[in-house]
């Protein structure tokens, strides 16, 4: 399932933990890895910018190479040092290389040069990274969060169309040997439907999106899945149950929630998510 | 319609739809105040200064165009509203300020191009490395004392490879580690806090003289060092202190941090000749400058020209150095941000803005200075330190005699209080630089930052009190 993975770690932030999430998935899915290092270019203008009336040209263009020589320093000795430790020592295929840009448009170069299957990734909100990439990747997106849970929690919703997180959710649990919860929130604040081409429906009445989660349901319960109905706003229901069922990975697909503040689309939804949850969440995409 | 589309539309290519916003909001307010009816004891240019002060504050803070333009900017618009004739506008670059910083910038460029300061930065680091706290103690000492010697982004460029070596020779993991976080955030700190000893550290410092000498208030090197030096020495252990509260160090053995620096030392190999000529002449200016920059003898300017001739007749820099290495926007910034003081002054402004801020809040000298200090703080954590000074400078000397203290106290407080900034990556780039690293996050800035900062206005408001009033009778006309 995912044979190639792409870990891609920014000089904004480093976690060990996905290092060793790569290793373990690695280990169940024959994967190879592909780790790049991206020195973030953001943070180098934002320090050219303020240095602009202070420093020269020549003083900042200086400052910028040296701040680039110790971050591919830090990336050979500390980060791919680790690596090796995760995926040489144990026979496990990866590749290692250093870039520089900004973080969510490297990811998607390098998802064009070469076939994927994941990007695993960690998340850190305390840095000037806008993770783009959430939204503008069409495959698989794991964000690794250090979790001790034994199940997955697989989340539906009348805002996607519900076909992918089924079938990986099942396939998931039976490799990683975790157990499966499966949710279906009806999102009240955003009462559509998606249907199988990701098209978003007129408003519906609660009672048709009732309708609708019921078949589900039932169609689940046929293939052995038993799935809890909820009612509310999206983001606080997933919040209140993996609270309560303590995942080791939350799984979400792709929801098109649409409606915000005065109806307006919601911006960075799913780095929202991610920034509530404590969790790690898998992005179907 | 069409034409004017087009135009729009490239105009949008260039700039970004937030910046043209704040470059139509500071236009858009000094119209305002130009064509709005005058309240009672303002003139017209009054009013109208008050207006491009506004234009920038916004223009500073939000960077719409680069902090140098804004200083043109502010020093055309005058003559443009008829607030100032050209010939006042401009004379004010003929003020010794502005010629001591082109000869420190000479010097410091010295200084970078032999790398003496890399010499001096690894020497100090070298003494303090019996144990992690004590290093990282060392770190901002060396930083701070360095910053009293040439400006404090240089300082923070220079410690940046330094001590990023090192944390990676001791594999230290960007943010995860605490001492990791606490030497880059020293580096930053320590710069801020030794930029406000000298007049070389930070170029507020020579904004303040400047401007008190447009009043006749004559301040020397030594004067500055007399008046600062309190403020560094205890600030530095306490944000030291406060530091490591707030990332208890994890490490024990700083032992490849020390073979690190061998290294280094050993790298540098030794004292060239070039760098010999360098500190030696470093030295005759900093000491003519303690003793002989009052003006009855040469004042700041002709020692700081002095000391860069002599790099020259030396032959120890060139003309291409002085291009590389001063940067003439600090000094365009610096023309327009004295030329705004002379205005907000000259017009009567500064005293209007005064008698309103005290008819609200009355007239308690002990509230007024911790306000001073507080709300520079604030504006130099938002915005360029020169900026938040120009801003507030013009209106603290205006404020100083309502208040019943001397402009002189009240430059003091701004301008001190202006190094201040602490809690944001943007607020000076020094923070910017040092996170560049990846070391510490903007969580842990602002989480060190903010007690730093509370501690150091309560530093600045002590020494205000007990040493600047108490002892050096700086007060209260």
């Amino acid at each position: 399932m995912f044979k190639n993975v792409l870990i891609p770690i920014s000089s904004e932030f480093y976690n060990k933990l996905v290092l060793e999430r790569g290793f373990s998935l690695a280990e169940k899915f024959n994967s190879k890895i592909n780790l790049i290092y991206i020195i973030e270019e953001k943070t180098l203008n934002q320090t050219d910018r303020l240095s602009n009336s202070y420093r020269t040209p020549y003083e900042i263009a200086e400052t910028k190479n040296e701040i680039i020589r110790k971050q591919k320093l830090a990336a050979d000795n500390i980060i791919f040092e680790d690596a090796k430790y995760f995926f040489s020592n144990k026979k496990i295929p990866f590749e290692s290389k250093i870039h520089q840009g900004e973080f969510s448009k490297v990811i998607k170069n390098e998802l064009k040069n070469k076939e994927y299957d994941l990007v695993l990734m960690g998340f850190n909100k305390e840095c000037l990274l806008r993770y783009r990439v959430f939204d503008e990747v069409k495959i698989p997106i794991w964000v690794v969060n250090k979790t001790d849970g034994r199940s997955i929690l697989a989340v539906c919703s009348n805002l996607a169309p519900n076909i992918k997180v089924p079938d990986i959710s099942l396939k998931l649990s039976e490799v990683l040997n975790l157990e499966l919860n499966m949710i279906y929130v009806i999102d009240i604040e955003d009462s559509v439907q998606v249907d199988e081409k990701f098209k978003r429906s007129d408003k519906k009445t609660e009672k048709d999106l009732m309708f609708i989660a019921q078949s589900f349901i039932q169609k689940m319960e046929n293939k052995g899945i038993n799935v809890i109905l909820l009612k509310g706003s999206f983001e606080k229901e997933v919040i209140k149950a993996t609270e309560k069922y303590n995942p080791k990975i939350v799984i979400i697909g792709r929801e098109q929630k649409k409606k915000g503040l005065l109806g307006l689309p919601v911006k960075n939804f799913k780095r929202k998510m991610v920034e509530k949850c404590n969790y790690s969440i898998l992005y179907l995409n | 319609m069409l034409k004017n589309n087009n135009f729009l539309k490239k105009l949008l290519k260039i700039r970004n739809r937030r910046d043209i916003f704040f470059i139509i909001l500071a236009f858009l307010i000094v119209a305002i105040f130009y064509i709005a009816p005058t309240p009672k004891g303002l003139s017209h240019d009054g009013q109208v200064m008050i207006g491009i002060l506004i234009l920038a504050a916004i223009l500073w803070i939000t960077e719409a165009i680069p902090l140098a333009v804004t200083g043109l900017l502010i020093m055309i618009i005058q003559p443009l509203l008829h607030v100032m004739s050209p010939s006042d506008v401009f004379s004010s670059f003929g003020n010794q300020a502005v010629f001591f910083l082109i000869g420190a910038f000479i010097l410091t460029g010295a200084i970078e191009k032999h790398g003496l300061h890399r010499r001096i930065a690894l020497k100090f680091l070298s003494y303090f490395e019996k144990s992690p706290r004590f290093f990282t103690l060392g770190i901002m000492t060396s930083c701070a004392f360095l910053s009293f010697i040439m400006p404090e982004h240089g300082v923070a460029a220079l410690f940046l490879p330094i001590i990023a070596s090192i944390l990676i020779a001791m594999k230290i993991v960007p943010k995860q580690s605490n001492f990791g976080k606490i030497s880059m955030i020293s580096v930053a700190f320590g710069c801020s806090i030794g930029s406000l000893g000298t007049l070389i550290g930070g170029a507020r410092n020579i904004y303040a003289v400047g401007v008190l000498s447009d009043i006749g208030i004559n301040i020397t090197f030594f004067d500055w060092m007399k008046y600062s030096m309190p403020v560094v020495f205890i600030a530095l252990p306490l944000v030291w202190l406060i530091l490591q509260f707030s990332f208890p160090i994890e490490i024990k053995d700083i032992s490849a941090a020390r073979k690190e620096i061998k290294n280094q030392v050993a790298v540098e190999g030794k004292m060239s000749k070039n760098e010999s000529i360098v500190l030696i002449i470093l030295i005759i200016t900093i000491i003519l400058w303690i003793f002989f920059s009052s003006h009855q003898y040469f004042g700041l300017a002709v020692i700081a020209i002095l000391g860069s001739v002599l790099l020259f007749l030396t032959g120890v820099v060139n003309w291409k150095d002085v291009e590389k290495r001063v940067p003439w926007g600090i000094i365009l910034l610096y023309g327009g941000a004295i030329t705004l003081g002379i205005g907000i002054n000259d017009t009567g402004a500064g005293n209007w803005i005064a008698d309103q801020i005290f008819n609200m809040a009355g007239v308690n000298l002990y509230l007024v200075i911790l306000m001073m200090i507080v709300l520079t703080v604030l504006l130099t954590n938002v915005m360029s330190n020169i900026g938040a000074v120009a801003i507030l400078l013009p209106i603290g000397i205006a404020v100083a005699p309502v208040a019943g203290m001397s402009p002189l106290l009240s430059s003091m407080i701004i301008a001190l209080s202006g190094g201040l900034a602490f809690m944001f990556v943007i607020a000076t780039p020094g923070n910017a630089i040092t996170y560049s690293s990846g070391y510490f996050s903007i969580r842990d800035l602002f989480k060190a930052g903010i007690f730093a900062n509370i501690i150091c206005i309560i530093v600045v408001y002590l020494v205000a009190l007990l040493y600047w009033i108490g002892v050096l009778g700086l007060q209260i006309i």
